[in-house]
C-alpha cells in the first residue's frame, strides 16, 4: 500500500501512523451530551468500502492527512491536509436541552495574521 | 462406529467412497423459533448451547459461506485463561474449564493440547506487572507460575536471553493454556448441534433484518426470507455491517490480523511462546508448521491481507527472539478481519431492538472463547438474562464509562 | 567547574570504507529549523535571497557555496552551515546543531545500499532532491548534494545505530557483488 502526501508525495505505508475514521478530527464541545462523546471516541460506520480515515506521516514530515480509501481493494483514492479538511462537528451539534450543565468554554478569536 | 482405524483402512483401500457428509445440508425453512447469523466458531457454539443447555432446536445458523471459513479457521490458536481484569477473568476461566471437557463433549478429536503459554517479560517493571496478574489468575482458580530467567531457560533454551534491546528476564508460565485444530472446533460444533436438530445452512448470506415496532420478525437471505422472533448477530469482522442492516452503529471498527506458516519441521517448539514486546508469539502444530504471528496492520480494512511492512515486522520479531527459525520457510500467510472494540473486550447483550442480539467485538482473542461466548449467548438468547460470567460484556458500557480496557491503552480500536 | 570533552555524534564511528564506498561523518556547519512567522513570507525570501538561497519547495534543498536550507515538513526548513542571524523577527528559529548526526555516503551504488534501508526510489535522486523519510526505523532526512552523494541525518541519539544499519548495508552489498 502507498499513500500519497499531499506534501511529499507518494509514499511507503510504513511511513505513516494510522490513527482512526476522520471522525476523529470533529471533537465535540467540552459541554457535549457523554452520547455525544460515545459517538466521537467509539461508534464507527465502519464501512466495507470507501471510508476516510486520518494517518500522520511519522517517518516524513509529520503532516496529518486525511485519506480517501477503499478497505475491501486498500486502494488510495484521495488525500489532502486535515488543515484542508472540512470540519464536520455539526455531526456532534444536538438539540438544545440534550446539552448538560457545564456550557462550552468560550473560546478566544484567533489572532488575525496577514497570511500572503 | 462412525471413525475408527479400521474404518481408516478400510476406505483407503475402498477409494474413500463410503464417508458420509459429518451433517446435513438443509434448505432454509420459512421460519424457525431462532436465526443465528455467521457459521464461525461462535456461531456454531451459540446454536450447540441453545440445543444443549436449553432444549431449543428450531433454529438455523445462516452462513454466508462455508461454515469454518472465518476467522475461526485463521486464527493461530492460542487457548489461554490469563486475564486480568475482573469481567473478563470469570470469562475465560470459565471457557478453558469448558475447553477442558470439549472433546469428550462432542466426541470430536479438536487437538487440544495443554502445552504450556509462556508470556515473556523484559524489564523489572514488567516482572511486576506480571507477577500480579499472576495472582490474579490464581484468585480466579487458574494457575500461573512466574519463571525467573533460568526458569525461562531450562524450558526454552533456544532464545536469545542476550539480546540487547529486550534482555529476557522472565516468563509468567500458564500451564493450562495451550492450542487446539482451530477449524476442528468449528467442526465438532457444528456436528454437534446437527445431530440435535439445528439446521446449518451454508451459502446463505443475511442480506437485511426486518424489524416491525421494534421488534426483530426475522431475516432477508440471499436464499429468501425466513421469518424469527430472535435473531442473534454473530459475524466478527462483519458485525458493523450486519448491526447497520438493523440501523445500528456498533463500537467496532473492522482490522486485519496476518498469521504464517512454515513448512513442517521436527517437533523444536513444545510450548507456546508469547514475546509481547516484539508483538510475535509462536507454537509448532502437530503437523510440524510453525505457526506465528504478530500485531494487526493498523488500519482499518476488510481485505482478507495485509500488507508487507508488518510482514516484515514479524519476520524480525522472530528472529530477534530465536535466530533458530531463520532458516525456515514460511509455507503460507492470510489475513482475517477482527472486530476491534474500543477497551478490546468484546460484547455479549441484547439490542434496543426486541429479539436481536448480539455477540461480537472478539478482537484478536476470540478463538479461546468460543465454547464460553456460546455458552453465554445461548443462555442470554435462551433466558433473556446476561449469564454470570458475561455480565460486564454490555454494549451500553462505552456510555456509561464502564470500560474493561485490559491492556490499559485507551479508547482507540487498533490498539488493544 | 568539571571540563567537558565535546565528542562529535558519530566519534569513533566513523569514516568507514567498504571497496569504493564511504561513509564519513559531516561536522562543523551549525543547523537552524526555520518555521516562518506568520504573515513573514515575504520578508523571510528577501533575507534568504541575501544569503545566496529561496524559500525550499517540498522535497527540496537549495545551497549556495557551503551554506544550504532543506525543505524538512510543513512550514519548516532546515538553515545548514550559514549564520542564522539575518532572519530573526522573520522566522521561528531554533539551534539543533548538536541534535542531529550527519554521515555522508558516498561511491558507486550508493543508491543500492540505501535501497536496502530507505524506502523510496534513489535511482533518480538528482542534486537538489531532498526527503524526510526513514532508514531503517529511524527518522531521516536525506539530502542529495551531487550526484552520486548522500548526506543523512539522523537524530544523534541513533548515530551509532545508524552508523551499524549503513556499514551494515554497505558490507551485504559488497559481499554480494564478490559472489
Ligand atoms: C490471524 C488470526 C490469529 C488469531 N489468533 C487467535 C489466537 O491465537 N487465540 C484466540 O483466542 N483468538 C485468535 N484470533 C481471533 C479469533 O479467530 C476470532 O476472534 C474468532 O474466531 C471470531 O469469532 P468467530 O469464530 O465466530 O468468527 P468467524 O469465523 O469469522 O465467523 C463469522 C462468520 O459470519 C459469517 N458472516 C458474515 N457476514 C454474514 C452475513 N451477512 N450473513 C451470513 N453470514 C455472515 C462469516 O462468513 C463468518 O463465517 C485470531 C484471528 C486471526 C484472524
Ligand atoms: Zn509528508
Amino acid at each position: 500500500m502507498r499513500i500519497t502526501c499531499p506534501l511529499c508525495g507518494t509514499r511507503d505505508r510504513r511511513e505513516f501512523y494510522y490513527y482512526g475514521d476522520a471522525v476523529y478530527a470533529d471533537r465535540p464541545d467540552a459541554g457535549a451530551v457523554p452520547e455525544a462523546w460515545n459517538d466521537y471516541l467509539h461508534l464507527r460506520d465502519n464501512p466495507a468500502g470507501e471510508t476516510r480515515d486520518l494517518w500522520y506521516h511519522e517517518m516524513g514530515c509529520s503532516s496529518w492527512i486525511e485519506v480517501t480509501r477503499n478497505t475491501v481493494t486498500h486502494a488510495i483514492l484521495g488525500t489532502r491536509l486535515v488543515s484542508e479538511r472540512n470540519s464536520r462537528r455539526d455531526k456532534f451539534v444536538y438539540q438544545e436541552g440534550d446539552l448538560r450543565e457545564i456550557k462550552p468554554q468560550a473560546t478566544k478569536p484567533e489572532p488575525k495574521g496577514t497570511e500572503e | 462406529m462412525r471413525y475408527s482405524g479400521f474404518k481408516v483402512i478400510a476406505e483407503g483401500l475402498g477409494g474413500n467412497k463410503g464417508w458420509k457428509p459429518a451433517w446435513r445440508d438443509p434448505d432454509p425453512k420459512p421460519e424457525y423459533d431462532i436465526i443465528i447469523i455467521g457459521g464461525g466458531g461462535h456461531g456454531l457454539s451459540t446454536a450447540y448451547y441453545l440445543a444443549k443447555n436449553h432444549g431449543l432446536t428450531n433454529i438455523a445458523v445462516l452462513e454466508k459461506g462455508y461454515l469454518g471459513g472465518g476467522n475461526v479457521g485463521r486464527n493461530t490458536t492460542i487457548v489461554r485463561a490469563n486475564y486480568f481484569l475482573p469481567g473478563n477473568q470469570e470469562f475465560y476461566s470459565h471457557s478453558l474449564k469448558l475447553w477442558e471437557g470439549l472433546e469428550s463433549e462432542l466426541n470430536y478429536n479438536v487437538m487440544h493440547s495443554q502445552r504450556g503459554l509462556i508470556n515473556l517479560f523484559h524489564s523489572d517493571g514488567q516482572r511486576d506487572a506480571f507477577a500480579r496478574r499472576g495472582n490474579a489468575m490464581i484468585n480466579q482458580g487458574d494457575d500461573a507460575e512466574l519463571l525467573d530467567r533460568e526458569g525461562v531457560r531450562r524450558l526454552l533454551p533456544y532464545l536469545d536471553f542476550e539480546q540487547t534491546r529486550f534482555p529476557i528476564y522472565g516468563g509468567l508460565l500458564h500451564r493450562r493454556g495451550g492450542s487446539a485444530r482451530h477449524d476442528a472446533v468449528a467442526w465438532g460444533y457444528a456436528r454437534g448441534a446437527d445431530r440435535r436438530g439445528v439446521d446449518l445452512i451454508q451459502n446463505c448470506e443475511v442480506t437485511g433484518i426486518d424489524i416491525q415496532d421494534g421488534r426483530v420478525t426475522g431475516v432477508q437471505t440471499t436464499r429468501g426470507a425466513i421469518r424469527a422472533k430472535k435473531v442473534g448477530i454473530i459475524v466478527a469482522g462483519r458485525s458493523g455491517q450486519v448491526a447497520a442492516m438493523a440501523g445500528m452503529r456498533l463500537p467496532v471498527e473492522s482490522h486485519i490480523l496476518q498469521a504464517f506458516v512454515t513448512e513442517g519441521l521436527k517437533p523444536v517448539i513444545d510450548h507456546v511462546v508469547s514475546f509481547g514486546m516484539g508483538h510475535f508469539y509462536i507454537s509448532q502444530s502437530d503437523k510440524g508448521g510453525l505457526v506465528f504471528g504478530g500485531d494487526l496492520d493498523f488500519y482499518a480494512s476488510y481485505a482478507a491481507r495485509g500488507n508487507l511492512p508488518m510482514v516484515e515486522h514479524v519476520m524480525e520479531a522472530g528472529m530477534t527472539l530465536m535466530p533458530m527459525i531463520g532458516k525456515a520457510k514460511v509455507l503460507r500467510s492470510w489475513g482475517g478481519i477482527m472486530d476491534m472494540t474500543p477497551d478490546g473486550s468484546p460484547i455479549i447483550d441484547r439490542t434496543h431492538i426486541d429479539g436481536l442480539f448480539i455477540d461480537c467485538g472478539w478482537n484478536y482473542g476470540g478463538f479461546k472463547a468460543v465454547p464460553a461466548s456460546g455458552w453465554c449467548m445461548a443462555h442470554l438468547m435462551a433466558t433473556g438474562e446476561s449469564h454470570e460470567v458475561a455480565r460486564r460484556f454490555r454494549l451500553d458500557r462505552f456510555v456509561t464509562g464502564h470500560l474493561l480496557d485490559e491492556e490499559g491503552t485507551g479508547s482507540q480500536h487498533n490498539l488493544h | 567547574m568539571a571540563r567537558l570533552i565535546e565528542k562529535t555524534p558519530c566519534e569513533a564511528l566513523l569514516p568507514v570504507t567498504c571497496g569504493a564506498l564511504t561513509l564519513r561523518e559531516l561536522v562543523g556547519d551549525r543547523v537552524t529549523s526555520v518555521a516562518p512567522l506568520r504573515g513573514q513570507k515575504t520578508k523571510l525570501a528577501a533575507a534568504l535571497k541575501k544569503l545566496g538561497l529561496a524559500w525550499p519547495e517540498p522535497n527540496r534543498v537549495i545551497a549556495k557555496d557551503r551554506a544550504s536550507i532543506t525543505w524538512t515538513g510543513r512550514d519548516q526548513a532546515f538553515l545548514i552551515g550559514a549564520d542564522p542571524d539575518t532572519l530573526a523577527g522573520l522566522a521561528a528559529l531554533t539551534d539543533q546543531t548538536d541534535g542531529w548526526a550527519r554521515i555522508r555516503l558516498e561511491g558507486p551504488g550508493a543508491a543500492d545500499v540505501l535501497a536496502r534501508l530507505v524506502p523510496l526510489d534513489l535511482r533518480a535522486f538528482a542534486p537538489g532532491q531532498a526527503a524526510r523519510s526513514q532508514l531503517g526505523h529511524m527518522m531521516m532526512i536525506l539530502i542529495s548534494p551531487a550526484p552520486g552523494i548522500f548526506d543523512i541525518m539522523v537524530f544523534r541519539s541513533m548515530a551509532a545505530t545508524a552508523v551499524h544499519e549503513l556499514h551494515h548495508a554497505m558490507k551485504a552489498l559488497a559481499a554480494r557483488a564478490a559472489v
